[in-house]
């Protein structure tokens, strides 16, 4: 710490957000999204994972060497931070483990074309591609091999039947407003529009939230 | 390993949203600066308040190492007039949400600006139940955190901890009435938007199966319907009113 970042401490003018507070903002929102949302989101961009996965190891470490000396000062200091991992541990888990569901429920889905495939990270889509790999072998070997060759695949989108399962992209969602923006929704009787002003709450589908959560107007509550 | 969880954030995973709030703590020890992941926490020196997650300061709490300062909006007065409203003066749609925190303008004095304008921040990183919030309204997180504060920490409150419980409680039900009201809009839900403002995030996850279920379920009824109308609608461009009446017969 230097003097600027006393100066800035003081300064009752001097807004700014940690770096630190605004990673824990972005992972909470991403898990919130990811568990609302139909479909699979992209995986998070600038690197927020990885800085995030850093500081976990960095901070496990750092619980490791403080239990070497038992102070009861110390100790207080040590539950508080191993909370504090824990609740970390657990967003991150969560976040992951709502990802390989929806990636295991339309697994072709996901790997059919570049831009599905650009959503997952490295090892979401080596996941998924082993994994598709071995059922397929799995459905070869006990039952498909006996068909004829023609009707072996299971990517098969002949006769306007894709085989393919897809998610509901319909399916509604609620969204919180983080702006005043025009909101715009299809429905079954009418097509709806309304002057949303910021924090409302509004239910409609996701494909027509879809828009304002990406130009981040909306997150997915 | 998959989450065997349906989509949307249920009750246990909305409470851990909610101690993420931050609220205002008065130390009664003094404990220095913590480096945790989400940043240094403020360093404790009694009597100097300082802004804790809910979490820490319900660990502090229970070690009886500070008191919380309850947020403005948990007085018996604020909630009474919160009810008021609910009840007389508006009892169709929810108390609006708190207005979004600003200050002052360093840069042309005299003008006030949005706090934190360019992260984006949204509950529960906005400081909505901290001493400063402001009373008369209620925040994204009310109930949680309410109920976390009257569980743990009941003799900081203003008044005695029942009789914030029993407004607390008169206020859960004139509102959970209204959920229920709003569903029956959602019977005509045709025209694809509905606005909640103000709803709470328990509210919102105690109707959350009910309300979307019957969303969906709208739409697959009415799905050939809608089909037929947006192809008559791109068909006959200016005459849509025309098809409408076509369609009812």
């Amino acid at each position: 710490m230097d003097i600027d970042d006393i100066l800035r401490e003081v300064d009752p003018t001097f807004h700014s957000v940690p770096r630190e507070k605004r990673d824990l903002q972005d992972l909470t929102r991403a898990w919130v999204a990811e568990r609302s949302a139909p479909e699979l989101l992209p995986w998070p961009a600038g690197g927020l994972f990885e800085r995030i996965n850093d500081r976990i190891k960095r901070q496990i470490e750092k619980v490791e060497e403080m239990t070497g000396d038992m102070d009861p000062k110390t100790n207080f200091v040590l539950i508080v931070i191993q909370t504090e991992l824990e609740r970390f541990k657990f967003l991150v888990r969560s976040y992951l483990r709502a990802r390989i569901a929806k990636i295991d429920r339309h697994t072709l889905h996901y790997l059919s074309t570049d831009d599905l495939r650009a959503r997952l990270s490295e090892m979401e889509l080596a996941y998924a591609t082993r994994h598709q790999a071995l059922l397929h072998n799995h459905y070869l070997s006990s039952f498909l091999s006996s068909f004829p060759p023609s009707l072996q695949n299971l990517n098969d989108t002949s006769g306007n039947i894709t085989m393919i399962d897809a998610p509901d992209l319909d399916a509604a969602v609620f969204i919180r407003l983080l702006e005043d923006t025009v909101v715009q929704g299809r429905g079954v009787d009418a097509d709806g529009e309304m002057d949303g002003r910021e924090s409302d709450i509004v239910i409609l589908r996701w494909s027509d939230a879809k828009p304002l959560v990406e130009a981040g107007r909306a997150e997915l509550v | 390993m998959a989450l065997p969880l349906p989509p949307g954030l249920n009750h246990a995973e909305v409470a851990f949203l909610a101690e993420m709030e931050m609220v205002t703590v008065v130390p009664r020890q003094r404990l220095e600066s913590i480096d945790l992941l989400s940043g240094k926490t403020p360093p404790l020196r009694p009597p100097h308040r300082a802004e804790l997650p809910l979490w820490l300061a319900l660990l502090l709490k229970k070690q009886r190492r500070a008191n919380i300062v309850p947020p403005p909006w948990l007085h018996p007065s604020s909630l009474t007039s919160i009810i008021h409203r609910e009840t007389k003066e508006d009892p169709i749609t929810f108390s609006p949400p708190p207005p979004p925190p600003a200050h002052a303008n360093p840069h042309s004095p005299g003008t006030a600006r949005r706090l934190h304008e360019e992260a984006n921040l949204s509950s529960p990183f906005l400081p909505s139940c901290t001493a400063s919030a402001p009373a008369g309204y209620l925040p994204y997180h009310w109930l949680e955190v309410a109920e976390a504060l009257l569980t743990h920490a009941g003799d900081d409150m203003p008044a005695a901890a029942g009789d914030v419980r029993s407004l607390l409680r008169d206020l859960v039900e004139v509102r959970a009435a209204k959920m229920r009201s709003s569903t029956s809009a959602l019977e005509g839900f045709g025209g694809g938007l509905m606005s909640l403002r103000g709803v709470g995030a328990m509210e919102l996850a105690e109707s959350r199966g009910f309300v979307l279920g019957v969303v969906d379920g709208v739409r697959k009824i009415g799905a050939s319907a809608e089909a037929a109308r947006r192809e008559e609608e791109e068909m006959g461009g200016g005459g849509g009113e025309e098809s409408d009446e076509d369609m009812g017969i």
